[in-house]
């Protein structure tokens, strides 16, 4: 295995560099994903039968606090790689963890919206608005419950096995798939939450 | 300590926070449509454009081309996607 020691650990191999750019490609096809389901959304927003629209169920708080969360947690997670590049595993260690509590938190709000929503009478089957809204947002919220397993295996590796060529770049793409959850949370914020609330 | 708070990081959470409270505008002014949706689009891509820049390191390798291009790609599809459905199921066009 070849190691170039003028890169970051993350891409200090070929396979290294192979694996980052592959991750990516990925999340091109998570891009495309989400567009199916934000195309589906706008088109069926204003179907709401006999079930409440937007702007009767959603509410500003929560909404703010998941928005304040996973944006915290995006900041935390870049920190994260910074402390990886400075060779500081314990910092890295403890940012990763910060992060995953936050996404823990994040997730924790948004069980109690789906079932503050199933309460109101806004479920799954109620319109095709409600199926859609929860759709979405159970898709993005599936993604963060994938990615908390994820980091706190990456987190157990680092302790274990240190900082390799081959941890550093795990723990870097695991970084790039948590800032993607955020990129897409700015969207729903912005043309779900806002756009209904408009 | 504070080699640990790199300062390009520190300003990108800042603008982000920032941007968020620019969106939030929408909400709390009586904007009509077309103008809330402009804020909403501009605050909204400005940060994903943040996120993939600052935080995401999208331009630090030789890879750099072939990882914009994939971005791109991505963006191009997902764009088509929505206001191709738009197109034909809400504004019947």
């Amino acid at each position: 295995m070849k190691i170039d020691n003028t890169l970051p650990l993350e891409y200090s191999t070929e396979q290294n560099r192979m694996n980052v750019l592959g991750f990516w490609i990925f999340l091109g096809a998570e891009v495309m994903l989400f567009a199916t389901l934000f195309a589906t959304y706008f088109t069926l927003a204003h179907r709401t039968g006999n079930g409440p629209s937007g702007a009767e169920i959603f509410e500003i708080a929560p909404v703010l606090i998941e928005t304040f969360l996973l944006l915290t947690s995006s900041f935390t997670i870049g920190l994260g790689v910074h402390a990886m590049r400075l060779g500081r595993k314990n910092a890295m260690i403890a940012f990763f963890a910060v992060t995953l509590l936050l996404g823990l938190a994040f997730l924790g709000v948004e069980i109690y919206e789906f079932t503050h929503y199933v309460h109101i009478g806004a479920g799954l089957q109620t319109s095709a608005f409600t199926a859609i809204l929860l759709t979405t947002l159970g898709t993005h919220g599936a993604h963060v419950t994938l990615g908390l397993f994820w980091g706190l295996f990456i987190i157990l590796q680092v302790k274990k096995r240190g900082l390799t060529p081959e941890t550093a770049n795990k723990s870097f793409i695991f970084s790039l798939y948590w800032h993607f959850l955020d990129v897409v949370w700015i969207f729903i914020f912005s043309f779900v939450y806002l756009k209904g609330m408009m | 300590m504070s080699e640990l708070f790199p300062r390009k990081q520190v300003m990108g959470f800042v603008f982000s926070l920032v941007l968020t409270a620019a969106a939030l505008t929408v909400y709390f002014m009586d904007l009509s449509f077309a103008v809330g949706m402009t804020v909403l689009l501009v605050t909204a891509f400005v940060q994903a454009a943040v996120q993939l820049v600052v935080f995401m390191h999208a331009g630090e390798t030789d890879d750099k081309v072939a990882i914009y291009m994939n971005i791109y790609y991505g963006v191009a599809i997902a764009l088509v996607t929505i206001f191709g459905t738009l197109l034909i199921l809400v504004w019947d066009m």
